[in-house]
């Protein structure tokens, strides 16, 4: 910036003066001071705005910018170095407080601040820990949904073993009695082997095969069904020869004790011609297995308790 | 051209050198800071009035920074700091203002 000297700097001032009032330059400090005083009446109005600005804006000598440079340019001495230090002074106490400020905002927070703040965060806080909360429930569900329906599966599994085994499309395997009917005049007829399956079933056999001679065997199930054939039996569509063989799985006493009451089925085979031997068993394995046909008419009933 | 000097070598201090404000000056040294502000602006007025005095000038400082450091202090004490700080910087705020508009005039002539 060009440092005018300072009667350059008072030079504009004058014409500038002269354009808007006609005292002289050398009478200015009277109009000034003496502003109330009437001055020339054709320029009332100019002499008015004159007398406007405030008294020490009226520079004589130097201007307040001239000054400052001055003061700038004077040569350094003892007050201006007390100066200095203390304007740097100043200086580094602000740098330090606004860095101090991107610091921590806390420490420097008013008591009404700081509660304000702790209230805001408690609240948040609180709903954070409600929500902890939620999730938690929510999760102690899931797990033991999970739990239940893990033992649901298992029960459903084991029931389904259950009917596997009861409806003949399952391998059993467990104690029980062989029934071996050699029947060398083919005199028993399919009722008396029936009776014969009947008398197993009330005795709590679980799972039933009757074979024949050669690798023929048959599940014996609910729906099986006996007939009279030429040199032997039929049992669901299988033609079995003699000599037929039992194997019942349940209690092998009660089954033993089942087919030799008198009257029983082992007299009742000896009746017709054949020869029935019992032997009990403690591991047997029935594995021939019964084809399940679709049901055609029937379906599960609904459930009363379902829903 | 000292002072100058010494508030670009202050700031530059201040921003460079990772000072800790004492934990018991802290809520002084915004006060302080506005009050020497002041005495600034003022000195500055002066110059610009031509009536700057040195021996005036560092007596103003030191005295605004420790008054005003000083009625925060006491309205900690009693109880009224937040208000009375405010109070302060209302009347130091309206001081700079002044003494800017001074300037204003001078440099501007408006």
């Amino acid at each position: 910036m060009p440092e005018p000297t300072p009667p350059p700097t008072s030079g504009p001032v004058a014409p500038e003066r002269e354009r808007a009032a006609h005292p002289a330059p050398e009478k200015e400090p009277e109009v000034t001071t003496g502003g109330p005083e009437p001055p020339p009446s054709r320029h009332e109005y100019a002499s008015l705005r004159e007398a406007d600005p405030p008294v020490p804006f009226v520079p004589t000598a130097p201007s307040g910018l001239s000054r400052l440079m001055r003061a700038l340019r004077a040569k350094p001495d003892l007050g201006q170095v007390a100066v200095g230090s203390l304007v740097g002074l100043l200086g580094f106490a602000a740098a330090l407080q606004i860095q101090a400020d991107d610091d921590d905002l806390l420490t420097r927070a008013r008591r009404a601040d700081l509660v304000q703040i702790l209230d805001g965060l408690t609240e948040r806080g609180d709903r954070l820990e409600s929500q902890i909360a939620e999730l938690e429930a929510d999760r102690r569900d899931l797990i033991s949904g999970a739990d239940s329906d893990q033992a649901a599966l298992e029960q459903a599994t084991t029931r389904a073993q259950q009917l596997a085994v009861l409806a003949g499309t399952a391998a059993a395997s467990g104690p029980g009695i062989i029934v071996t009917v050699t029947d060398p005049d083919v005199g028993v007829d399919a009722l008396t082997l029936l009776s014969a399956v009947q008398e197993m079933r009330d005795a709590g056999a679980e799972a039933i095969e009757v074979a024949g001679a050669g690798d023929t065997q048959v599940r014996v199930v609910a729906s099986s069904y006996f007939l009279d054939s030429g040199d032997g039996v039929e049992v669901d569509g299988v033609e079995l020869r003699p000599p037929y063989r039992f194997t019942a799985i349940g209690e092998p006493e009660t089954l033993a004790s089942a087919m030799q009451f008198p009257q029983g089925v082992v007299s009742r085979i000896t009746d017709k011609g054949g020869r029935a031997t019992v032997s009990q068993e403690d591991a047997l394995t029935v594995d021939a297995l019964h084809e399940a046909a679709p049901h055609e008419y029937a379906s599960p009933a609904p459930d009363d308790d379902a829903g | 051209m000292i002072p100058a000097i010494g508030l670009l070598l202050g700031i530059g201090a201040g921003v460079l050198l990772d000072v800790e404000v004492p934990l018991g000056l802290q809520p002084y040294l915004p006060i302080a800071v506005v009050a020497a502000l002041d005495a600034v602006f003022g000195g500055l007025r002066a110059v610009m009035d031509g009536v700057f005095n040195d021996k005036v000038f560092v007596v103003s400082f030191v005295a605004n920074v420790l008054i005003a450091a000083f009625i925060v202090f006491l309205g900690d004490q009693l109880g009224v700091g937040a208000q009375l700080s405010t109070a302060v910087i209302v009347v130091l705020g309206i001081r700079i203002f002044t003494n800017v508009a001074t300037i204003r005039r001078h440099l501007f002539r408006a």
